[in-house]
């Protein structure tokens, strides 16, 4: 058993940002948890699911289908009373934000949080979409831990929170807080609690027993906006606002998450401790009016360190502005004045940088003369590191596919993109073969969009790829529209048997739910021929088999789907288990002569297969050859040879 | 137990390396064995799709008495744990400093650039005089060599765990690494996991590196 | 004849749609490819220099340096080529009823008496699935005989050569088009210096051909009249007829030349060869009489071929009348004086090197004499 169960109350541990959600979720009693995979939130669900595994508690995990259906499906367990918490990725939240609008409007029974975790910097994503807003948007308290420990305490309140709200509690954490870890010193779980029962029989304005609605909307909302000013009342003297610092700093700076900590190292860095004081605040929607005003007017020059937008940086400069009579002039330094970029996320270099300028003190850094050398060294001593598909990935033989037949069609056709590992085939990882990439789904939608373009002209065959998770999740509702308006476009699912990006989270269409039970599986050949979809299933490792079926696809009019399957390599199934032994018959290869020109480590490019400079010939990195056996396919001259492994 | 001691307070220690090459548990395993004797840990790290094949760090802070930043300010590192040559050279551009030290696992991973012949990769020779020139001691290993001799390339790892250990930069012990690995496996990956930690405290006490 | 690379051809030939997919670049490395008729390439190769623009024929071809090479003789501009003889020919006794010709059957029947002396031992030729006209490697004489029909279409009928010549082999017959021909002349001078080169061609049979088509916009022209899985054959009736006949087993379908020529590319506008001058043999079609060919013996290869043939009993023949020669001649002088007006006007023409390649590259005085413009300024 792991210790996010049965870790005992005082007993100190190394716990991720994640797992420290999840602990918190524990001992707040959480019974009903659903979500989405997505990088940085996934491994809050992942370690509850393995708990509710164990089976010592009573939990019920999912993943579900998407972000909508996990707020639903979590929505639903807190009617029949029961705590609940729904987790995604900030671009989930904007899934989700339909059904979000319309359960924040009708309250919530059982104790209710919504995690939403941001990836300021787009450090696994391709957005740094921000949550904070939502709160705002949908009028309901935001909480925003610091640290671990933070991460653990302010989940199990925020159950509190909606407890005494009755409404659902947004809680945003970061990558950097997320996927870091830290101590945590644990608390208890409670022993197993009520049942569930969703009472429907009373009075229809009943927040206990009767409907669960957001109408009639005036009364709903004015409730809404009542609940909202008892959490700022709750949050003016909330432990999660803290304050280190002189009591009359030259400078206060006001922070949030995990951007406190590279607060509390800028200053530390530089020396400043006594003359600069750091708010970090827990509960930033609604802000604290009184909690601010009392520091407000203890300094007049104010630095806000935030990610990504100037949320906090707004709504401290209304405040002031509001309670100008009495606060007198603030001087502010924050993003809108240049002290912090806008976009990225924050580091203690950046944070320390600003505060130097602003307290008119050299900047601090590295030593110039060392940096000056180092940088040099790199040049050449660390040569820039592209990210890839992994050896033996499904996707680079997918590409290998996409682009050759879209080629060998020669009528400039190009692939939509969606959101997964396969993202990065909009680099030369995939050859460069994606030429949209929005959000999940959204590259069949514009596929359908794109496939309706021939009455004007355009004879460019259209592809959308989407892996079989994305396929679930947001892919289905667009090829319908394609089917049903005679669309003319070739959707590419690429099914490697698991939600690969966030570590093989199972989806609709696997045997086995989040928690290891039997589930019912959905079979995506078969959803798209009952659509009216011409489908063919292949194996990407088959290349010229594929890429013959997908340019027959292509010839014709209408909606196809090639479904490529074939596992993620690093699939627990698969992991260090090769299936070819590979070698390089090195008087066969044509190396960099005309006939080939180094096809194989020029364009197909799998690390496994290096270039040997001296004999000037290709050979494999038994270390990192996966052993798939694509290479031997594409050797023009019969090099690669693939023995069955034994 | 006597009063452990850190060399600097909080220690910057930074574990590197490419996607897929274990970083992860690496810092991890470093973590746990300082979290369980008493120190407040930080570990910053990322993962994702976006580190597939790409250069991964771990930052890992120890400290007596409270959390740090997840990421160690520039210039600030104490120690840097490299799975491969390149890479220690791509961490001390942003986070060496005189002083710092480095041990290297000597086995290049080809970024794909070199392997499609756009870019060169510096010879063992270059690597060994840069790194030496940007630190105040360091160490080379090819512990992938050994690790593939051990039974997995995956146990590069625990030798470089090992090595660190070797080098008393930090107060780390076997009993430690042996409690922090019970806790996960037993039997032969247990033993081949001992054995590799072995080797990499050996390489550095007996100096041959 | 400047031998560059990959880039170079795709700019030089695709962009200006001068491409005719012969094949001739097609199988020779992982980047070019034939498909539907298309010449594609894959990936950008980085090499300077490649085979696939040594061999292309519409990349800077000096007719001279290559009838030198090809025929032994300099390019003097005569509309048919050098050549030893003409004769009118047909399928002779051995051959009877043994394939559905186009016209006499010429083509074939030296095949098979090529085959049968041991001559050659494959030949590369052009067959046809459904519309699509597809490389072939006959090994037999019944494979030579399923390949019977005129296609029309361009095809990358040299891929095949390629393929035949990895295995080493020398005893190959090619026959196509007077460009693949040009093509096969340039594959045949090894214009790399190659050391592993070896000439894989036992004989070279030309077929004449005053344009081909382009398979994908010919596709376009028909797929709504026709179900191009059912064609069995096509042909250009000679004039005054101005249709070209596509024939299935329930239909004979009719359509005017002027809708076809929509489907040539560029690059027959400027090819001045119709009779496929640097061969061993050439053969087409017959003015006035469908069931005989017209064939023209170029080499003493192909002399022997022919003269054995006759007297085995696989061909007949008979003299040519002088005024069905003379049309010939009239035909194929036209054909070269549009190409090099053409060539000339899209600035292919031997191009001031400052300002780009050329496609061809003739004496300036022989075109100016072949044009009739002695004395004029060429622009």
């Amino acid at each position: 058993m792991s210790p996010l169960s049965s870790g005992k109350k005082g007993s100190r541990h190394l716990f991720m940002g994640n797992e420290a959600i999840a602990r918190g979720a524990l001992e707040a009693g959480v019974r009903v948890v659903a979500g989405y995979p997505g990088t940085p939130a996934s491994e809050i669900i992942e370690n509850l699911a393995k708990i509710a595994k164990e089976g010592s508690r009573k939990l019920y995990v999912e993943w579900s289908v998407n972000e909508k259906v996990a707020l639903e499906v979590a929505s639903a367990a807190s009617f029949a009373g029961l705590p609940t918490m729904a987790v995604m990725k900030q671009p989930g939240l904007n899934v989700a934000a339909d059904y979000l609008l319309h359960l924040s409007g009708s309250g919530v029974r059982g104790p209710m949080v919504l995690v939403s975790a941001d990836d300021p910097g787009a450090l696994s994503s391709v957005n740094e979409g921000e949550t904070r807003y939502y709160a705002k948007l949908m009028e309901i308290p935001l909480l925003e831990p610091g640290d671990f420990q933070e991460a653990k305490d302010m989940t199990t309140w925020a159950f509190k929170l909606s407890d005494t709200i009755k409404n659902v509690v947004l809680l945003r954490t970061v990558t950097r807080l997320s996927h870091a870890s830290g101590t945590v010193v644990l608390g208890e779980i409670p022993e197993n609690g009520s049942n569930a029962f969703f009472k429907h029989d009373g009075f229809i304005l009943d927040p206990n027993e009767g409907a669960i609605l957001s109408p009639p909307v005036e009364y709903k909302h004015t409730e809404q906006q009542r609940k909202l000013k008892i959490a700022e009342a709750l949050f003016e003297d909330s432990p999660f606002n803290t304050y280190t610092g002189p009591e009359k700093p030259e400078l206060l700076i006001i922070t949030s998450s995990i951007c406190s900590l590279y607060s509390k190292e800028a200053v530390s860095i530089l020396g400043v401790r006594d003359r600069v004081g750091i708010l970090k605040l827990g509960t930033t929607w609604p802000l604290p009016p009184k909690r601010l005003l009392k520091h407000l007017s203890s300094c007049d020059h104010i630095f806000i360190v935030e990610e990504v937008l100037p949320f906090l940086e707004d709504e401290v400069k209304i405040l002031a502005a509001e309670h100008g009579k009495t606060l007198g002039a603030k001087f502010f330094y924050g993003k809108k004045e240049g002290y912090l970029p806008m976009v990225g996320e924050m580091n203690p270099d950046k944070v320390a940088a600003a505060l130097s300028r602003i307290l008119a003190m050299p900047q601090p850094g590295m030593d110039d003369v060392y940096k000056k050398r180092a940088t040099e060294i790199s040049f050449a001593g660390s040569p820039h590191r592209e990210a890839t598909f992994c050896p033996g990935c499904p996707h680079r033989a997918s590409f290998w596919t996409l682009n050759t037949a879209l080629s060998m069609d020669n009528r400039n056709g190009f692939v939509c993109g969606d959101i997964g590992c396969y993202s990065m085939a909009v680099l030369p990882a995939g050859f460069s073969t994606l030429k949209t990439l929005h959000a999940m789904g959204s590259g069949t939608g514009v596929a359908s969009g794109f496939g309706k373009l021939g009455g004007f002209g355009m004879s460019q065959p259209v592809l959308s790829v989407c892996g079989d998770s994305t396929f679930f999740h947001s892919a289905i509702p667009p090829l319908v529209n394609a089917i049903h308006h005679h669309s003319n476009m070739t959707l590419v699912v690429l099914d490697n048997s698991g939600t690969a990006m966030t570590g093989f989270q199972p989806h609709p269409g696997l045997e086995k739910d989040a928690m290891g039970n039997v589930a019912e599986k959905i079979d995506i050949p078969e959803v798209c021929r009952a659509l009216g979809a011409e489908v063919r299933v292949c194996d990407p490792f088959d290349v010229s088999e594929s890429r013959q079926v997908l340019l027959d696809l292509m010839d014709r009019d209408g909606v196809k789907v090639l479904v490529l399957k074939q596992s993620c390599a690093l699939s627990p199934e698969k992991k260090s288990l090769k299936k070819y032994t590979m070698s390089v018959d090195q008087s066969l290869c044509a190396g960099e002569n005309c006939g080939c020109n180094r096809l194989c480590t020029r364009i197909f490019a799998c690390p496994g297969l290096i270039w040997d400079k001296e004999n000037n010939r290709s050979r494999i990195d038994e270390v990192v050859c996966a052993g798939c056996g694509v290479c031997s396919s594409i050797c023009p001259k019969g090099a690669i040879m693939k023995k069955e492994a034994v | 137990m006597p009063e452990l001691t850190l060399k600097h307070d909080p220690y910057n220690l930074i574990i590197t390396g490419v996607g897929g090459q274990g970083n992860v548990m690496t810092s991890r395993a470093v973590g746990n064995m300082l979290s369980l004797l008493g120190f407040h840990v930080t570990i910053g790290e990322t993962f994702g799709a976006s580190q597939r094949g790409g250069s991964v760090m771990s930052h890992v802070r120890i400290s007596k008495d409270s959390s740090w930043s997840p990421q160690i300010p520039s210039g600030h590192a104490h120690m840097v744990v490299s799975m491969e040559p390149s890479e220690t050279i791509r961490v001390l551009k942003d986070f060496g400093n005189r002083d710092v030290k480095v041990i290297t696992n000597t086995r290049p991973f080809y970024p794909v650039g070199v392997i499609s012949g756009q870019i060169s990769y510096p010879s063992d020779d270059d690597i060994r005089t840069w790194i030496s020139e940007l630190t105040s001691k360091a160490w080379f290993l090819n512990a992938t060599e050994k690790a593939v001799a051990i039974g997995d390339p995956i146990l590069g790892n625990v030798i470089m765990a090992g090595a660190l250990a070797g080098t008393g930069e930090l107060p780390l012990d076997r009993e430690v690494f042996h409690t922090i690995m019970a806790s996960r496996f037993s039997g032969d990956i247990l033993q081949k996991n001992l054995d590799a930690y072995a080797f990499g405290v050996e390489s550095v006490l007996s100096r041959k590196i | 004849m400047r031998i560059l690379g990959s880039s170079e051809l795709c700019e030089d030939v695709q962009k200006k749609d001068l491409c005719v997919d012969c094949g001739a670049c097609a199988g020779l490395c992982p980047y070019f490819v034939s498909h539907k008729g298309k010449i594609a390439r894959l990936f950008p190769c980085t090499l300077p220099q490649g085979r696939c623009h040594a061999f292309c024929p519409k990349t800077e071809i000096d007719l001279n340096h290559v009838s030198e090479t090809i025929v032994g003789k300099s390019y003097d501009g005569s509309p048919l080529g050098h050549m030893r003889a003409i004769w009118k020919t047909r399928a002779g006794r051995l051959m009877q009823g043994k394939g559905a010709f186009q016209n006499g059957g010429t083509a074939s029947s030296l095949l098979v008496a090529a085959m049968a002396s041991g001559l050659i031992d494959a030949a590369a030729l052009t067959r046809r699935k459904g519309l699509i006209p597809e490389p072939f490697l006959a090994t037999s004489t019944d494979q030579i005989l399923s390949c019977a029909g005129s296609k029309y279409m361009a095809s990358p009928t040299l891929a095949s050569v390629h393929e035949y010549s990895r295995e080493k082999g020398q005893k190959l017959a090619v026959v196509g088009t007077p460009c693949q021909m040009t093509a096969l002349g340039l594959i045949r001078m090894n214009p790399l210096g190659r050391e592993d080169f070896h000439d894989p061609v036992a004989l070279s049979m030309g077929l004449f051909c005053t344009w081909a088509l382009d398979t994908r916009r010919l596709i376009r022209l028909i797929e709504n009249r026709v179900n191009l899985q059912d064609i069995q054959s096509m042909d250009v009736p000679p004039p005054p007829s101005q249709v070209m006949t596509i024939r299935t087993c329930d239909q004979n379908l009719a359509i005017p030349l002027d809708e076809i020529r929509t489907a040539i590319p560029a690059g027959c506008s400027i090819c001045p060869d119709m009779t496929a001058e640097f061969t061993d043999l050439s053969v087409g079609a017959l003015e006035g009489d469908p069931s005989w060919n017209t064939l023209i013996v170029r080499t003493e290869k192909g002399e022997s071929l022919v003269e054995e043939a006759v007297r085995q009993g696989y061909l007949e023949r008979d003299a040519m009348r002088p005024e069905h020669l003379e049309h010939l001649r009239k035909g194929a002088s036209a054909k070269k004086k549009r190409a090099f007006i053409m060539a000339r006007d899209k600035h292919l023409l031997n191009t001031d090197p400052a300002k780009g390649p050329s496609a061809l590259i003739i004496k300036e005085d022989l075109v100016k004499k072949l044009l009739g413009e002695e004395g004029s300024c060429l622009h």
